[in-house]
């Protein structure tokens, strides 16, 4: 086993689980969308990319634009994550039912085949249509100013460091913030040059040893540091999704949502006005991705371009696929798989040099194996066809 | 009648070859690019509209044939033959490489249905792309350069010889009896199960014979670009591949060919698009472009309202069908006029090129929200509608 770190192990796992809950998000969308109306509504990777812009819009307005932040450290409250949260679910709700009433709707009673068209149609019009109007280079990323948790983190030790390890790291570092502090002194004082950088070297030597034993310590702990944010993320996925189970299960509209889903035509007769719960659904799934376009931007802090929804809302989609689409705990069962699965190859690369390159690949591998023997998904049932 | 038609295309194609080769270049390279994609369409065409199997991951076969010609052809030809023979020879063996691909990918086809297996045809599609991706020996993801004669050779005729025979085999299976297991799978599964068609080495067969036709074509790709790489194989091409098959009316070989050629021109005309007199490229202001995309909308509601509400006179209902571009028309200048009151919009202009992809998106749509069955639908070109258009009366012998 040379090679493998097993330190990083829990760590690698947890970081699966963060990645894992935003997939399962998206997913959540996809699988609503293709219970109630049997279609893979390929834009809603889409959604989910106009779901970021939206948050980046938000922390403008919010006076978190680039140029506000330049060099200053401005001070946020989590009312504007909040706000951003709020405003991103909002406009992608919005968005989701504006697809839903112009493309889908009219579609209805046409082969399945015209309605995927139709979805890839309206993925590239809006990639495209984004890339016209949308700003795009240098790709703009949220400000990380507006997270005011950014510097606090939780960490729980598995196994911690030798005394004596931590004990040298802890003097070596206080003697770097002691030579910092002579150095900035000496800098104060209008010392001779060649004083100067004799002392910065000294400086920068000591906090060079400093930052080494430290990571060496952290190297020898065994444990798990979660970010502030990444720790809220989880928090906001996971109360999103009893939510979204209370609707489900509780509510008349839920109720009428699984009838729809159950059986289209037989829903109608009963009098369920199917056109409304498939907007109600498309509302609440675009919804869903809004928020987690919002977290993927902000805590994950990626660089936004119009072509941002493709490699998750793939993801994600097999995601829901592998849970057996249409069902919802499979859908989050299958999210928080595949991010745990995207993980471990990357760790696995130690062992295996190489298979770090593959990790895209991994997915659809994992994919074809479940399916070659759960043809319905792992928590989908599959039905067999009767004449 | 039919021996006719294919010497008059293969003539067609060596005319054309002998013709196009002495214009321009670029030309001459979209010439064979139309030829290939409509290789590709009618190929999946055979897996998709007529066997029924629901596949979306045609790239990949595409692929396969690529790189398995242009690694034999840089590796090992030194000149044995000549250039013409070498590459027949190689995308037969194209051919087989992707057959044996589409073999793979058939075999899940005989446990996994619809979307099930639409989505293990494009994780397929994805794994070798990246596995590709991963290989140094073929380029990795730089590609891979493909430059066995020295100078680019003539390709032209073979991308189009390929396609006729592709669109003749497609044809012939339609046409005769060992076409009907093919149908009978796609009407009904179990029923045609019951009464003795061999459902798996159908669906198999239909797999193996679509994905060597686009092996072929990857082939004969790989020498006329030189140049190969992964990223020419994405999820994307399999999407166009599919739309082409779809717009032209799912399980008609003529509406595939039309498609084919349709959507490959359209976003290659717009990108040359430019100033007849100055040879600028042309530039749209942002007000008309946001009006336009704002009227389409309200024109495309408009036809479907009138469409599928108005079922009196034919007459009328195209009345209504004009009224309703006219209409469109007239909200596209009053907005445009709106719009250019807003400064930072005003202010903002697109090269028409920068616009193809948004355009062919929105022809996508549109086609398919006016024209669900795909612009054939179900019917074929044939030497009888011909002699029915230029009224000859009498039966011509099909």
């Amino acid at each position: 086993m040379a090679g493998l770190d097993f330190s990083i192990l829990p760590q690698q796992l947890v970081n699966g689980l963060l990645l894992g809950s935003i997939y399962a998000l998206i997913a959540l969308g996809y699988t609503m969308v293709y219970g109630v109306l049997r279609l893979i509504n390929f834009a809603h990777g889409e959604v989910f990319m106009l779901g970021s812009y939206a948050a980046l819009f938000t922390s403008w307005a919010l006076g978190f634009s680039p140029e506000s932040v330049k060099g200053i450290d401005k001070a946020s409250s989590p009312m504007n994550l909040i706000i951003m949260l709020v405003v991103s679910m909002v406009v992608c709700g919005l968005i989701g039912v504006v697809i839903e009433q112009l493309a889908y709707r009219p579609m209805r009673n046409q082969a399945r085949i015209a309605s995927l068209i139709t979805a890839i149609g309206v993925s590239l019009f809006i990639q495209y249509a984004g890339g016209l109007f949308l700003p795009q280079s240098p790709p703009p990323a949220i400000s990380e100013q507006i997270n005011p948790f950014r510097n606090e983190k939780v960490t729980f030790t598995i196994k911690p460091a030798p005394k004596e390890a931590v004990d040298k790291a802890n003097v070596a570092m206080a003697k770097a913030r002691e030579s910092d502090v002579l150095y900035e002194k000496a800098k104060l004082d209008g010392r001779p040059a060649a004083q100067l950088e004799t002392m910065r070297q000294a400086n920068q030597e000591a906090q060079n040893e400093a930052s080494s034993l430290q990571t060496q310590v952290s190297s020898q702990t065994s444990g798990i540091v979660i970010p502030f944010g990444q720790l809220g993320m989880l928090l906001t996925t996971v109360f999103l999704m009893l939510l979204l189970w209370f609707v489900v299960q509780k509510t008349k509209t839920g109720r009428a949502m699984r009838a729809v889903a159950h059986d289209f035509d037989s829903a109608a007769l009963m009098g369920i006005n199917v056109g409304r719960v498939v907007t109600v659904t498309f509302m609440i799934g675009s919804a869903l991705a809004g928020a987690g376009a919002m977290m993927y931007a902000t805590v994950l802090r990626t660089p936004l371009t119009p072509f941002l929804g493709v490699a998750p809302g793939v993801k994600a989609f097999v995601a829901a696929v592998l849970g057996g689409i249409g069902n919802i705990p499979g859908a989050v069962f299958g999210g928080v798989l595949m991010g745990v699965v995207e993980t471990l190859v990357v760790w696995l690369d130690g062992l295996i040099p190489g298979l770090g390159g593959y990790k895209d690949a991994v997915a659809f591998v994992v994919l074809i194996a479940v399916l070659l023997f759960r043809p319905g998904g792992l928590l989908g049932s599959s039905k067999v066809e009767k004449v | 009648m039919r021996i006719v038609s294919i010497l008059l295309a293969c003539g067609f194609a060596f005319g054309l070859d002998t013709v196009v080769s002495q214009q321009f270049q670029s030309l001459y390279r979209l010439v064979v690019l139309a030829g290939l994609y409509i290789t590709l369409a009618v190929s999946l065409n055979l897996i998709n509209g007529i066997t029924g199997q629901f596949s979306i991951g045609h790239a990949a076969f595409y692929m396969v044939g690529a790189y398995s010609a242009g690694f034999i052809s840089k590796t090992f030809y030194a000149g044995q033959v000549s250039p013409q023979v070498w590459m027949v020879g190689m995308a037969i063996l194209g051919a087989l490489f992707a057959a044996i691909a589409g073999f793979i990918v058939g075999l899940p086809s005989l446990r996994l249905r619809g979307d099930y297996l639409a989505i293990v045809t494009l994780g397929f599609g994805e794994i070798l792309r990246i596995v590709t991706q991963n290989i140094e020996p073929i380029g990795g993801a730089y590609g891979m350069n493909v430059k066995p004669f020295g100078s680019p050779p003539q390709t032209l005729w073979l991308a189009w010889i390929l396609a006729v025979l592709c669109i003749a085999v497609c044809r012939n299976l339609l046409k005769t009896a060992h076409g009907l297991p093919f149908l009978a799978v796609r009407e009904d599964e179990v029923a045609s199960s019951a009464m003795g068609v061999n459902t798996s080495s159908t669906k198999v067969t239909a797999f193996i014979v679509g994905s060597a036709f686009a092996g072929g074509a990857g082939a004969i790709l790989a020498h006329a670009e030189s140049f190969i790489s992964p990223d020419m194989f994405k999820m994307d091409v399999s999407f166009i591949i599919l739309t082409m098959v779809v717009l032209g009316g799912t399980g008609s070989i003529t509406g595939s060919v039309l498609a084919a050629v349709a959507l490959f021109a359209i976003p290659e005309w717009l990108r040359n698009l430019q100033d007849p007199v100055t040879k600028v490229p042309i530039q749209i202001p942002g007000p008309a472009l946001v009006a336009s995309i704002l009227a389409v909308v309200m024109t495309v509601a408009l036809l479907k309202l009138a469409q599928d509400r108005y079922h009196g006179e034919r007459v009328k209902k195209i009345g209504l069908l004009l009224g309703a571009i006219f209409a469109g028309s007239v909200a596209q200048m009053v907005l445009n006029l709106a719009l250019s009151q807003i400064p930072s919009l005003a202010a903002k202009s697109f090269e028409a090129a920068a616009l193809r992809m948004v355009i062919f998106a929105a022809t996508l749509i549109i086609l398919m929200l006016l024209r669900p069955q795909g612009m054939m639908a179900q019917h074929e070109f044939s030497w009888a509608w011909v002699a029915r258009v230029f009224g000859k009366k009498e039966k011509v012998a099909a």
